[in-house]
């Protein structure tokens, strides 16, 4: 008997050792989060250093009643910095910066003398609204990261481009668990850590760093390592990174300024999804509206409802298309 | 029940006229009274939309609304009307408008022929609220401006995405249910 219980261990501790060589790091959640900021904050720093001498910029702002030249610096200043300039109001409100009329992050660096405007998420245009979709997602990974305890294996796998028709935004994570449905009252505690999360108005950083150095950071998540030498290879060996508080996440962009901008927020669902290596994933999906938008109950109901239905969205050119011909409509209904 | 059928006797206006009159406060009294509706209705007619008080604003506004269904009631031709118009409205060229004008333009309105919106007021200033009054089909621009930006405002565009998937679920089970009736009739 006593020899069939030491079998019986002996094949636990296999399966065990067999786990902990699929994640190559050893450390703990927390201490690969620290980690992983520590390296972010030296090449912040390396990359101000870098700047080297400050050369002055002049940067023409078009706001709807003024226009005003601001002297700014190179590589320095960004946005938000430009926006402190003008007013205070303005830095609360204003999500995106269209730079030379493309959408540029509040929080990069500017690079050149350029035209400058700002959109909010109550005069939006398409751009605005698709990087709002996108912050969420960022948002909901910080959640789901947060949301386990020590003992569950939390790895972030990806978020698709956003989609707002498909009425919900979508971030892939694996979990170690092998049939996990969420309660209601699991799902409300996440929603609460997203709104706490939001209530901290965090800044929306974002620092482009080399690949290698990327891959550094990510030594734990055996997902991220696979995509990022593929993602870039399409981005001249670099890789955009994004960091709200001490969560930081791979996308290619652009974000909202800061989560102050997210109002009213759910998350509506957990699916389990099926890839093709077969892994087991989970799909957790939300909606939001933005702050200062009043929402009926009732019509916010009707969100939540379609947002808890699973999300099928992958990236597809019509859709692309289908937008930008939406764009032709209304701008001649205006 | 011989009752008579009293439905024609009085216009039906589309507004809610208060059951107290308001006394319009003045030196003069109740003709003082009189006096301010005559002006501001004159105005009224000149200029198809004026800025006031709000309480007088509401005051008049039942007045140029009986005014005008009245006119449309009876036309020019009766003599108790014309009298009516002429007390009302000071000055003669109006009464003129009001036949020629007005009558035409509201003869098939299913709605209140004037509108009354809030205005604001100058701080600090008279305490008293102010009003914008104004008879409809006015060539001026609208004074309720509608947001450019409805349509793409994130949560309208979440809502216009759900109405059309409602849609296209009801579609598919008006479909079913009809595939279904035809495997019965078979």
């Amino acid at each position: 008997m006593f020899h069939g219980c030491r079998q019986l261990y002996t094949i636990g501790l296999r399966f065990q050792s067999k786990t902990h060589s699929r994640c190559i790091g050893t450390l703990t959640k927390a201490e690969a989060k620290k980690k992983r900021n520590q390296l972010y904050d030296e090449e912040l720093k390396r990359q101000r250093a870098a700047v080297g001498r400050i050369e002055k910029i002049d940067v023409k702002y078009h706001g709807p009643t003024e226009e005003v030249i601001l002297a700014m610096n190179k590589n320095l200043s960004t946005p938000h910095d430009c926006a402190k300039h003008i007013s205070e109001g303005l830095t609360k409100v204003a999500a995106l910066a269209l730079v030379n009329e493309k959408p540029w992050d509040m929080h990069r660096p500017l690079t050149g003398p350029c035209d400058l405007t700002f959109t909010t998420l109550k005069a939006p245009n398409i751009s605005t609204n698709r990087a709002f979709w996108r912050t969420c997602s960022l948002i909901l990974g910080a959640v789901a990261e947060n949301a386990f305890k020590d003992d569950v294996e939390v790895h972030l796998h990806s978020f698709p481009a956003p989609s707002i028709k498909s009425g919900s935004f979508i971030s892939n994570v694996y979990l170690n668990l092998p049939d996990w449905q969420p309660t209601v009252p699991e799902l409300q505690a996440m929603s609460a850590l997203f709104v706490k999360l939001i209530l901290r108005e965090l800044p929306v950083e974002r620092l482009v760093v080399q690949e290698d150095l990327a891959i550094e950071m990510f030594q734990e998540n055996r997902f991220k390592i696979k995509q990022i030498p593929d993602i870039a290879k399409h981005n001249e060996n670099r890789i955009t990174l994004y960091r709200i508080g001490d969560h930081i996440d791979i996308s290619k962009g652009p974000m909202v300024g800061n989560t102050s901008l997210v109002g009213r927020t759910t998350v509506a669902a957990v699916h389990k999804i099926q890839t093709d290596e077969g892994e087991n994933l989970y799909r957790f999906q939300g909606v939001a509206i933005p702050s200062g938008i009043l929402m009926n109950s009732f019509a916010y109901g009707l969100l939540e409802e379609r947002a808890k239905k699973l999300n099928n969205v992958s990236w597809m050119p019509q859709r692309i298309e289908e937008d930008m011909e939406e764009k032709l409509t209304i701008a001649a209904q205006n | 029940m011989n009752q008579a059928n009293v439905t024609h006797l009085v216009s039906k206006l589309k507004f809610n006229i208060r059951p107290t009159p308001r006394r319009l406060k003045n030196k003069d009294g109740p003709p003082g009274r009189v006096l301010k509706i005559q002006k501001t209705l004159t105005a009224l007619f000149e200029y198809e939309r004026i800025e006031l008080f709000y309480n007088r604003a509401d005051e008049v506004r039942g007045y140029a609304e009986r005014l005008i269904s009245e006119a449309i009631r009876r036309g020019p031709e009766d003599h108790e009307m014309m009298d009516l118009a002429n007390f009302w409205i000071i000055r003669k060229e109006f009464v003129h408008k009001l036949f020629k004008v007005y009558v035409p333009r509201y003869q098939d309105y299913s709605i209140a022929y004037t509108k009354l919106h809030k205005a604001p007021r100058l701080y600090p200033g008279i305490y008293y609220k102010r009003a914008v009054l104004e008879l409809r089909g006015n060539p001026y621009p609208s004074i309720e401006q509608r947001n450019a930006h409805s349509n793409v405002l994130l949560h309208n565009l979440l809502l216009s995405e759900a109405r059309k998937e409602y849609r296209m679920e009801k579609y598919k089970e008006i479909a079913e249910s009809m595939n279904e009736r035809e495997v019965t009739s078979q």
